[in-house]
């Protein structure tokens, strides 16, 4: 990065662009009335199990599920 | 006593499976005939023939089921698919793709699916990064692989093994979406360092034909140094820049969506070339399931035959013998 003083807020806080937009797209989605609400807000469901690997062997896989803010 | 008929009655159901010739086995199965024997002996290697027919036929019915439970999904995810293509082509009209830049830190992202019976879309897309681990490698070189689905864990696992830095697994569980698959990007962003991510996957193109692709997306700092040494990137400087936000945090920015916009695509485009995929297989194993029953239908109608034809003969000569 080029100067820490003018770096926006939320990667001062430790996000990246894509989280940023995530948060921002929910809250936009929240804005939807009712019917499409609910809908909107199902239809971006987050289910994988990551686990990463260090010198060859697998630590222990973690779930992440249905923690769009994630 | 009881052990030797049992394994009486064991050699006389050995018999005609081992035997090549069906109506061999139909006549050695009645020499013993002289023993009392339980009714439908005679008839035992059209017995095996039959259970093999319904075995077949009961295959033949879930491959079909198959075919069709993957044909109805992949027309719902091919509709999304070809929607997300207008995702990535602006940024390669942007940035542009480059997949020959030489940097130190490869991290090939290889996506697979997590269910098997697809025909060979994940060994293709192992291959094609095995191929580009070998093609990057080199001294004071890095390659890594982000690896997921099930199948090219399985098939990486065994000689990249200490190559490997992520899996990640049960994408599908629920309907593809870019917020899963941003997420799923943003944990690749944060957990593993590149100067150039090298993303695998099959590209959708018809039912019957993929093609193994390779997206590649630059860290900001190497689209810096792209854009300084000319070609397609250079002419990012001609871009007004907008706000107080420098150039390379602009840069950074757009890489970041970038990767996750190519990640969307990526992902979609390899899951309906699964669903195509096995589409295609079941459909070839269900015509195979019923040459497989044509061919069996005929044995055991020539079997059958063939037992009517003895037993009529042994008849008649039985009565001619009694005449004469």
């Amino acid at each position: 990065m080029a100067s820490n003083a003018a770096a926006p807020f939320w990667r001062a806080a430790g996000m990246t662009y894509i989280t940023y937009s995530n948060l921002c797209a929910n809250l936009v989605r929240n804005c939807l009335k009712e019917p499409y609400k609910t809908e909107a807000l199902n239809r971006e469901k987050v289910h994988y199990s990551i686990s990463k690997w260090v010198d060859g062997k697998p630590q222990k896989p973690t779930i992440r599920s249905d923690t769009p803010e994630d | 006593m009881a052990m030797a008929a049992l394994r009486r009655e064991g050699r006389r159901f050995a018999t005609p499976l081992i035997s090549p010739n069906p109506t061999n086995a139909l006549r050695s199965s009645l020499i013993p005939s002289q023993e009392p024997v339980s009714s439908g002996v005679r008839c035992i290697s059209t017995q095996v023939v039959r259970n093999r027919m319904k075995s077949v036929k009961n295959i033949q019915k879930i491959t079909k089921a198959m075919k069709m439970v993957a044909a109805s999904k992949l027309r719902a995810i091919q509709t999304k698919t070809e929607n997300s293509r207008g995702l990535w082509q602006p940024f390669t009209a942007l940035l542009g793709d480059t997949p020959s830049v030489d940097v130190k830190k490869n991290v090939i992202v290889t996506i697979s699916s997590d269910k098997g019976l697809c025909g060979g879309i994940n060994s293709t897309s192992v291959k094609i990064s095995r191929a580009i681990h070998k093609l990057n490698s080199g001294p004071e070189k890095e390659n890594k692989y982000v690896v997921l689905g099930e199948k090219a864990k399985a098939q990486l696992l065994r000689d990249s093994k200490k190559d490997i830095e992520l899996i990640m697994t049960e994408l599908q569980k629920n309907p593809l979406n870019y917020t899963q698959v941003s997420v799923i990007a943003d944990d690749i962003l944060k957990n593993v360092e590149f100067d150039a991510l090298r993303i695998v996957y099959n590209k959708f193109q018809s039912v019957v034909a993929f093609l193994p692709t390779m997206s590649t997306v630059l860290s900001p700092e190497v689209v810096e140094r792209e854009a300084e040494a000319g070609g397609k990137l250079g002419e990012l400087d001609s871009y007004e820049v907008e706000g107080a936000e420098t150039k390379a945090e602009v840069l950074q920015n757009l890489a970041e969506f970038q990767f996750s916009c190519v990640m969307f695509n990526a992902v979609l485009e390899n899951a309906c070339s699964e669903q195509g995929a096995r589409m295609s297989a079941m459909d070839s194993s269900s015509r195979n399931a019923g040459d497989m029953l044509d061919r069996l239908t005929l044995t055991y109608n020539r079997t059958r035959q063939a037992s009517i034809t003895t037993e009529l003969i042994e008849i008649i000569s039985g009565a001619s013998a009694l005449e004469g």
